[in-house]
């Protein structure tokens, strides 16, 4: 809307407005409420021939011009003033809107005015029926005021019909008209008996002065009932969204909410006090500390009523800070800064981004932001983002809490944007962070000797990379627990698997064997898992080194839950600690075989990114008390839970105790989004606008700028990210939420909103799927075991129904499972790792001397100890001729 | 630089234009009239006051009697006109006003201590003795400093050229001093409060003051503030004409007839007035400076739109033709009016010490 935005600072944020609106409406309800509290004091007098009342009442009436002209008068004109100068396009809208209704306010203002002189100036000289008619004059002129002026701010709040009519009735006699109407003029009573106690109290006469305070006292009290019951007609009367704003939708208002009932409570109480005999020493205080009560009952009343209609200036019409609804699109296309004229820098360059910066700030935030000051304050909001955090904020802004408006503009807008509150405004100095050099791990190849070992041990964990949170004091949504599997192979002509008569170990290596003693997993255990557990002893029940269970169905040993961490005992972070595997002779004891496998391991997961904190181990992994306590306090404030005084306590959750979760078949509760779809949907909608993986990469360690850099198979060596498998962040979370959705869960449709598909079309082309059962067949790409077809192959939004048909779980027909031969997901053979070249290609190289898939390059006879030349395991094994 | 992209849109109107320029006109007269009677007779009280000799105090307590009335009805009838005002040319005095924030929401509280001081001045005159001159003086400051910010507002509005200031300054703190004609606009308005005010005082001691020995005095002492404050206010006149752009002065000096005519017809009459005030006729120096008041206003609002011709014609409106409120305007202030009528009528014949 073109206009040049006061830059106001300490005093942003709508301070102004809110000082000088707060005032003026407290006096402006008073003028009301007094006005028939004047006239009626006065029959009351002439009724009970009571010349102390009639004396009390033209006092009162000198008060009440006073306060009513000069402070009430005047502030009216102070409000349109300040609105204009710090919402102009907004009061340009009501002027042009409601000009004839602004303008018959002011002759009810006029008529008021000589009213309200007349009455007192004649005080006692006028004939009682003349001067009792003025007084009721006056009165009706100080409601139709209040009769104008509610039409237009109820307007604000509920336009109804004149969103699409623009006809000026729609817009006055809006839904919230005649409930607010009745609302305040019940308010407009209380405060004239409020008033009223400041000059009763200081009554000479003893008996006089009670006499009128219990009178006074009737005026507070007697409407108390109606107005409680006309705020309840007036909060029904609201539309949905505005309701739930008032009611708490908006965590910042609930203490408004709450103060004003309490404060309903004290008034009343206060009068019913000020009913008692007491000493006028007693009273006048108390009267005086009630009026200012009364004020910030006004304030609390007003907070509630701007709330509701966040994130609008005019409800659905114009934003809070004066953006159109209807143009976001159109101005996000063409950038934000040339929207303006009074934008001195129309687009954003590397030179200008700073200043440039100011200005989106200028635009966007400052209307209700103000820079240290006591409204909205972005410094102490905004601190503890880095620029990526802040970003990924804007973003998200209005998309799943609707309180604050969209951020409209370009990309390179928001990122000036986010660059300047950070630095700027917040001031946190941001250094990239050096990422310290990865340890040098020595490694060494078991031996292999084709034509003299009987057996060939496979072994993998079972996920390409396990994430643990290492944030138990606070949380855990991944405890340690990581699962090794392996197959025993006897060589031959026609190799046999074995699962009986032999015993499988597994030994951590050394430096890896007391994790209790790097985390407080174990400490509160109780509370995460349910149970005390012995030290480096996971919630399965398995240690660091052990026996691995025969699972004769699917025909291998498996070590479920062993609690391996990345953290060695010298301080050495490791996320890839390498497990020796042997295959024992049960009955002689002899060593069948041995190999060593990698169970990776990580705690990068990047909630600092946005949660503040830092890294939680030597600048490199790990979740931080202070970003895992800032994830808490962020879901108490939204979901009203009491997740970080619980932890603070002693107490920590696993997050799954109320997410259901197929990871550790949880069930938490079933009427919440599970886990994953609750974290990617919530997520996507503040780290959605880049096509490629690097949304994934903010949280999970799968890029090559992270410590751990889990991708290291083969897709990754061919170019292939995340997206390729799994889709976009957008269209990873849909697939999660459409499935929560279909299943009635409402919450996932409110995530879902503003959260647009990358790969498909809509929305309605998404193929939902339950978190990790439902995952990406390699055959989408991989057709009839061939290489895929061209060079950025999708196998997006057509799952595998799982678990049975997962990668991890499938066999071919001989048994042989399909991680034995080609690694585990995310490390397929050839593998490349960044600690060391062939920490993921141990048992290739161990038995064929390559890093490809087992048996590749005619290596039959890694078990078949001859060349085989029929494709039994699967169609192309052998490769083309 | 081309200030046409920091001119927003004028959103559309609900009726022609015309309307709200009569509306905005005929408040605004009445606003000019109250409001240079306020200012000029607490200028006149200060002077009193600052002169300190007793045989004037029935004149400033007269005043103080009378001063917060026309502080109460100056506030409202400016409210009416601002409003109006905002309907034709809200572009522009939004932006103005946003460019002097802090000069303009200080108006708010200079007018609330100007009137808290009146009411002072006004209630406690008898007991404050010498500390009259200090309230008066508050409350004549305050309003002197509204007017130079009014002044200020009236001008930058007009002059879209320097309004760039703000991408040096966006704390709403600019004046628009650098504009010649700021000083001699708001000298031209103090010295005619202080003429009007005068003629106010000398119309009210006419026909209140029959049987007043002392009234005839008092008449002739706000007829003199009158006649030789309009000398100065011609000088004065003279040298905003010369300070206005060419482009707009030419207009009065020939360049346009209405232009020409309305601004020779206003100056010749003023003359006139002053030579009737010399001669103490009293009534027909008020006729004769009402009518050059009004003729002024009506240039005001022409030089306005010289100043604006460039990026906007008043009559370039959209009109979406929602008559039903107006008529219910027009309705409300007949109401009004008649109500007001009834209401000082009684006023004036039913109020007499009864108990």
């Amino acid at each position: 809307m073109n206009f040049p935005i006061w830059e106001l600072h300490w005093a942003g944020g709508g301070l102004l407005i809110a000082l000088i609106a707060v005032f003026h409406v407290y006096v402006a309800h008073f003028a009301i409420g007094g006005g028939l509290f004047l006239v009626v004091t006065e029959h009351l007098a002439y009724r009970r021939g009571s010349q102390p009342i009639l004396d009390y009442t033209k006092r009162h009436t000198k008060f009440f011009l006073i306060v009513t002209l000069v402070l009430g008068g005047i502030s009216g004109v102070g409000i349109w003033f300040i609105i204009s100068l710090v919402s102009p396009a907004a009061t340009s809208q009501l002027i042009h809107t409601f000009v004839f209704a602004w303008a018959i306010e002011w002759v009810f203002f006029l008529t008021e005015i000589v009213a309200l002189f007349i009455y007192f100036y004649t005080f006692g000289k006028m004939s009682r029926r003349n001067h009792l008619t003025i007084g009721w004059l006056y009165f009706f002129f100080g409601w139709m005021s209040l009769f104008m002026i509610n039409g237009i701010i109820g307007f604000m709040l509920t336009p109804g019909d004149w969103l699409t009519t623009k006809d000026f009735w729609d817009g006055f006699f809006n839904p919230s008209f005649w409930p607010a109407l009745a609302f305040r003029t019940f308010i407009a009573l209380i405060l004239a008996g409020l008033y009223g106690f400041v000059t009763a109290t200081w009554e000479k006469d003893a008996q006089t002065r009670e006499t009128l305070v219990r009178y006074c006292a009737t005026w507070l009290l007697a409407p108390f009932a109606f107005l409680l019951l006309s705020g309840w007609w007036y909060i029904s009367a609201l539309p949905e969204a505005s309701q739930t704003m008032v009611l708490g939708a908006n965590p910042e208002i609930a203490p408004y909410m709450q103060g004003f009932l309490w404060i309903s409570a004290i008034l009343f109480a206060g009068g019913l006090i000020m009913a008692v005999r007491m000493p006028a020493a007693i009273k006048r205080p108390m009267a005086l500390v009630l009026l200012i009560i009364g004020l910030l009952y006004m304030g609390c009343f007003e907070t509630m009523r701007e709330a509701g209609r966040r994130p609008y200036l005019i409800h659905g019409y114009m934003y809070s800070n004066s953006i159109l609804v209807g143009t976001e699109e159109a101005i996000t296309a063409e950038g934000y800064l040339k929207s303006s004229g009074w934008n001195r820098h129309q687009e954003v360059t590397p030179d200008n981004a700073m200043a440039a910066g100011r200005e989106l700030f200028r635009g966007q935030c400052a209307a209700c932001h103000s820079i240290g000051g006591p409204l909205h304050d972005i410094k102490r909001l905004g601190a503890g983002y880095g620029t990526v955090g802040m970003d990924a904020q804007i973003a998200g802004m209005g998309k799943i809490y609707a309180y604050m408006p969209r951020f409209v503009g370009t990309e390179p807008e928001r990122k000036a944007l986010a660059a300047y509150i950070v630095h700027e405004l917040v001031g946190e100095s941001e250094t990239a962070e050096q990422m310290p050099p990865r340890p040098e791990i020595g490694l060494d190849i078991p031996a292999f000797d084709s034509d003299a070992d009987e057996y060939v041990l496979l072994a993998w964990c079972n996920l390409g990379e396990k994430c643990i949170s290492d944030s138990d004091s606070r949380f855990s949504l991944l405890p340690p627990g990581s699962t090794l599997i392996a197959q025993l192979i006897r060589r031959g002509p026609q190799p046999e698997l074995v699962t009986s008569g032999v015993e499988l170990t597994f030994t951590p290596p050394a430096g890896f064997e007391n994790p209790s003693n790097h985390v407080e997993f174990w400490k509160y255990a109780p509370s995460l898992v349910g149970k005390e557990l012995e030290p480096n002893v996971s919630a399965k029940g398995l240690g660091m080194s052990g026996v691995m269970k025969p699972n004769e169905q699917n025909q291998t040993f498996i070590a479920d839950g062993i609690p391996v961490l990345p953290y060695m005992d010298d301080g050495t972070i490791n996320p890839y600690p390498v497990f020796t595997i042997e295959a024992r002779d049960t009955a002689s004891g002899k060593i069948l075989a041995s190999t060593k496998v990698v169970a990776p391991i990580s705690t990068e997961i990047g909630c600092k990114n946005c949660h503040g904190g830092t890294w939680r181990h030597e600048g490199v992994m790990g979740i931080s008390v202070t970003t895992a306590s800032d994830v808490l306090a962020r879901h108490d404030r939204r979901h009203k839970t009491q997740l970080l005084p619980q932890a603070e306590a002693g107490k920590p959750v696993l997050c799954q105790s109320c997410h259901p979760d197929p990871l550790l078949n949880a069930t938490g509760n079933p009427e919440l989004l599970n886990l994953p779809a609750a974290i990617h949907g919530f997520h996507a909608n503040y780290l959605s606008d880049a096509p490629g993986a690097e949304p994934c990469h903010s949280c999970h360690p799968t890029g090559p700028d992270s410590y751990t850099y889990c991708a290291r198979g083969v897709h990754a060596a061919q170019g292939l990210t995340c997206v390729n498998c799994h889709g976009t962040l957008e269209d990873h979370a849909l697939t999660l939420l459409k499935a929560e959705k279909e299943a009635g869960k409402p919450k996932a449709e409110l995530l879902m909103r503003h959260v647009k598909p990358r790969l498909v079309a809509s929305i309605e082309e998404i193929e939902s799927r339950t978190p990790w059962n439902d995952q990406p067949d390699c055959l989408n790409c991989h057709v009839d075991f061939e290489a895929p077809e061209g060079d950025n192959p999708s196998a997006f939004n057509q799952w595998v129904r799982g678990p049975a048909g997962l990668y991890r779980t499938r066999a071919d027909d001989a048994g042989l499972m399909c991680e034995s031969c080609h690694g585990s997901t995310h490390a397929e053979f050839p593998a490349t790792n960044a600690f060391h070249p062939d920490l993921d290609a141990i048992q290739p190289l161990q038995y064929q001397g390559h890093p490809g898939p087992i048996g590749s390059k005619g290596n039959c006879a890694v078990c078949h100890t001859e060349d085989m030349y029929y494709e039994f395991h699967h169609p192309n094994i052998l490769g083309r001729p | 630089m081309d200030p046409t992209p920091l001119i927003p849109q004028a959103l559309p109107i609900p009726v022609e234009w015309g309307w709200f320029y009569l509306f905005q006109m005929l408040t605004f007269i009445l606003h000019i009239l109250v409001m240079n009677v306020m200012l000029g007779s607490s200028i006149i009280a200060l002077v009193h006051h600052l002169r300190g000799k007793a045989e004037s105090e029935p004149l400033t307590r007269s005043i103080s009697l009378k001063l917060p009335f026309t502080i109460a009805f100056a506030v409202n009838f400016g409210v009416a006109p601002l409003l109006f005002i905002q309907v034709l040319y809200g572009q522009f005095l939004y932006t103005s006003s946003v460019l002097m924030s802090v000069y303009w929401i200080s108006v708010v509280g200079l007018v609330i201590l100007a009137y808290g001081s009146a009411y002072i001045y006004d209630f406690r005159y008898v007991s404050l003795g010498a500390l009259r001159t200090v309230f008066i003086a508050v409350t004549t400051l305050c309003l002197l400093a509204t007017a130079f910010i009014y002044t200020n507002n009236m001008t930058l509005m007009l002059s879209p050229l320097t309004w760039a200031e703000y991408f040096e300054n966006p704390w709403g703190t600019i004046l628009n001093l650098g504009d010649p004609t700021v000083l001699p606009r708001y000298l031209h308005i103090v010295v005619s409060s202080i003429a009007v005010a005068g003629l106010a005082l000398a119309l009210l001691y006419k026909f209140t003051g029959k049987n007043d020995p002392t009234a005839q005095r008092w008449v002739k002492h706000g007829v003199d503030w009158y006649a030789y404050s309009t000398m100065v206010q011609m000088a004065l006149g003279l040298w905003f004409l010369t300070a206005l752009p060419e482009h707009v002065s030419s207009l009065l000096l020939g360049g346009s007839l209405p232009h020409t005519l309305v601004f020779a017809t206003g100056a010749i009459l003023g003359i006139f007035s002053i030579s009737n005030a010399l001669s103490y006729n009293v009534v027909s120096t008020a006729i004769l400076s009402l009518t050059t008041i009004i003729l002024m206003l009506f240039l005001r609002d022409m030089v306005r739109d010289a100043y604006l011709a460039p990026y906007f014609h008043v009559s370039d409106r959209v009109v979406t033709g929602e008559y039903l409120p107006l008529v219910l305007f027009i309705l409300t202030l007949a109401a009004g009016l008649c109500v007001l009528a009834w209401m000082l009528r009684t006023a004036a014949t039913d109020s007499e010490v009864r108990s």
